[in-house]
């Protein structure tokens, strides 16, 4: 084994499981704190990259501005969806198939809108950067690359502070622990699961640019990207933060390595055979549901 | 069943086991060949999914596993028409094999955990088809169908799958309403309180786990030889595992006839959009499709118009 290529690859999994982790921690928290399941989480993330690429290829703006501006965008119209789609649910007997069953057909409709607006052909978020690297030594670091890992250390560090520091942060942690306590104790839970659906859908919006300057993308790839969440969010355990970054790390690394070292087709094989064995043993993921 | 709907039943299943000798256009059959065919999907996951509410989202691996053993066994030994369509019974059994090895480990985990074992069981086992050289690899296996008139061929398989949909409900409609069936619901109501009870409860769960797996698996083997041309992308993906899912709960899961209901309105409205409306037009309508009828009747039709009939009688 190349040592070379083995710290490259590791490299480039680190950066891919960061993004993945920022892409999966607002998926985590709707599922632990709404027991909601947010199939269409992944299609919002791909909204936030055509958000981006438009306004790169129209005005040249950078994906990094255009994620600033995406998040509060995202959060007023991820407002609305819950007030009018994901609220009603709340009548249902069981809430986390009616939620599976709606966002999954929010995700056909807002597919089919982006095929209709972009094309289903894959595109590529190319700022004036996209092809400078910094060397080190014998290893290389792209540029994009750089900055989707900085973007999404950035932002599942601000949602960790904000749960952790804020009133309503702790209030939404509170739900999450227990609802009925947290009711007791003078939560609106409506309001809290106004704001970790919004919260959980901007930051999709973030992760999903940063997840475009990696890779190149379409209106069906979200489907793909979907089951990296439900990986990254079962292996760092629902609802836990930090959990969710780590175990992004984890899985970037493991497909990171497995693709330098194994044939292509077999990446996938390994991967969900891994998780599949890991679900079976650890079923609360690695770091439990508390943390 | 109490006497008018089973009148009703039996009425149904014969006008469909005559519609052949209309001589319909064969278009007609084969839209009613995979409207059964989605029947016995959707009923038999709501033995596990339904009954038991353990949801499997990998419930077109079974589908996929019935195709390819039906596929293999036919090209591998050249068997005749005949033999090829009772190849689909050993592959049922396959398929109901491989569930009760899955099963073992995987019923032990709950709720969404479950689902996503299951959709990972649903990816291992179609990459794992994709690297099999001797099951076609990425390029898939062709077979040789019935040397007879389009017509009358697709008439024999639009039969086939009539008898193995009326079997499949019979079948569920029996157990729903067996000891079995009953133990089903108590774990799905409450796993914990069902064990104190005394219920066993993993046993039950891998047998419903084996009967939900068989039935689509001989589907998978008469849709292989329907279109005689099988390829892993066609029957693992993801997309039919959550449709089955879809129709059941659309329809109502764990009851008899939900599934039944929301196979036809799906099929039936899928095939509509697709003729009538522009591709990505007709998706999103579909998908709207899934929004109104969650908002509105969230519980699935069934348990909905249940709630508007006694209202009206209570009025």
């Amino acid at each position: 084994m190349d040592p070379v290529l083995v710290i490259q690859s590791l490299i480039s999994g680190v950066m891919m499981g960061m993004v993945y982790a920022l892409l999966g921690v607002g998926f985590s928290l709707t599922w632990g704190v709404m027991h909601v399941i947010h199939i269409s989480h992944a299609v919002f993330g791909l909204l936030g990259a055509y958000f981006a690429y438009t306004l790169l290829t129209l005005y040249g703006v950078d994906p990094v501005v255009s994620a600033m501006v995406s998040t509060p965008l995202l959060f007023i119209v991820a407002c609305a969806v819950y007030q009018v789609l994901i609220r009603p649910l709340t009548k249902a007997r069981e809430m986390v198939v009616a939620s599976m069953i709606l966002t999954f057909g929010l995700a056909i409709i807002l597919e089919n809108l982006l095929v209709l607006v972009w094309k289903a052909d894959p595109r590529l978020l190319t700022p004036s950067y996209a092809s400078e690297s910094w060397i080190i030594g014998p290893f290389y670091l792209q540029y994009p690359h750089l900055i989707g890992f900085a973007l999404s250390l950035v932002g599942i560090s601000s949602l960790y502070v904000f749960l952790k520091k804020t009133t309503t942060g702790m209030a939404v942690r509170a739900a999450w622990q227990n609802q009925e306590a947290a009711r007791l104790y003078g939560v609106n839970l409506f309001r809290i699961s106004m704001i970790t659906f919004a919260l959980a859908v901007s930051t999709a919006g973030a992760g999903g640019i940063s997840l475009a300057l990696l890779y190149s993308f379409e209106p069906h790839s979200h489907n793909l990207w979907l089951i990296y969440l439900f990986l990254v969010v079962i292996v760092g355990g629902v609802g836990n933060v930090i959990g969710t970054a780590l175990a992004g790390l984890i899985i970037g690394v493991i497909t990171g390595l497995s693709m330098a070292f194994l044939p292509y087709q077999w990446v996938n094989l390994i991967t969900f055979g891994l998780l599949m064995v890991f679900l079976i043993f650890r079923p609360h993921g690695l770091f439990g549901e508390v943390g | 069943m109490k006497k008018v709907p089973l009148i009703m039943a039996v009425l149904t299943v014969a006008v469909l086991a005559l519609f052949p000798l209309l001589r319909p256009e064969v278009y007609y059959l084969s839209f009613l060949f995979t409207l059964f065919m989605y029947v016995v999907l959707s009923s038999s996951w709501n033995v596990i999914g339904g009954y038991a509410g353990y949801l499997s989202f990998g419930h077109a691996a079974f589908f996929g596993i019935g195709a390819f053993a039906t596929a293999k066994m036919a090209t591998a030994f050249s068997l005749s028409p005949l033999l090829t369509i009772l190849s689909s019974i050993p592959a049922g059994l396959l398929a109901a094999l491989v569930a009760l090895i899955v099963g073992y480990p995987c019923l032990r985990i709950r709720g969404p955990y479950f689902s996503v074992v299951t959709i990972c069981f649903a990816f291992v086992v179609d990459l794992a088809v994709k690297n099999i050289e001797e099951l076609g690899g990425a390029e898939g296996l062709w077979m040789t169908f019935m040397d007879l008139p389009e017509e009358t061929s697709r008439a024999i398989m639009y039969e086939v799958m009539l008898l193995l949909m009326v079997v499949t409900l019979a079948t569920v409609y029996l157990l729903g309403r067996s000891r079995f069936g009953r133990g089903l619901t108590a774990v799905r109501t409450d796993e914990e309180v069902a064990e104190t009870m005394a219920i066993p409860t993993a046993k039950l769960k891998i047998q419903a786990f084996v009967v939900s797996a068989f039935f689509p698996g001989v589907a998978g083997g008469l849709f292989a030889y329907y279109l005689s041309y099988i390829h892993p992308d066609a029957v693992f993906s993801i997309n039919i595992s959550i449709l089955i899912v879809l129709m059941a709960m659309f329809g109502g899961g764990g009851t008899w006839l939900g599934p039944i209901v929301g196979a036809v309105i799906l099929t039936v409205v899928n095939e509509g959009l697709s003729t009538f409306a522009q591709a990505e037009i007709a998706r999103i309508i579909y998908g709207a499709l899934f929004i109104i009828v969650t908002i509105f009747m969230p519980d699935g039709i069934i348990a909905y118009f249940r709630r508007w009939a006694t209202a009206q009688r209570k009025a």
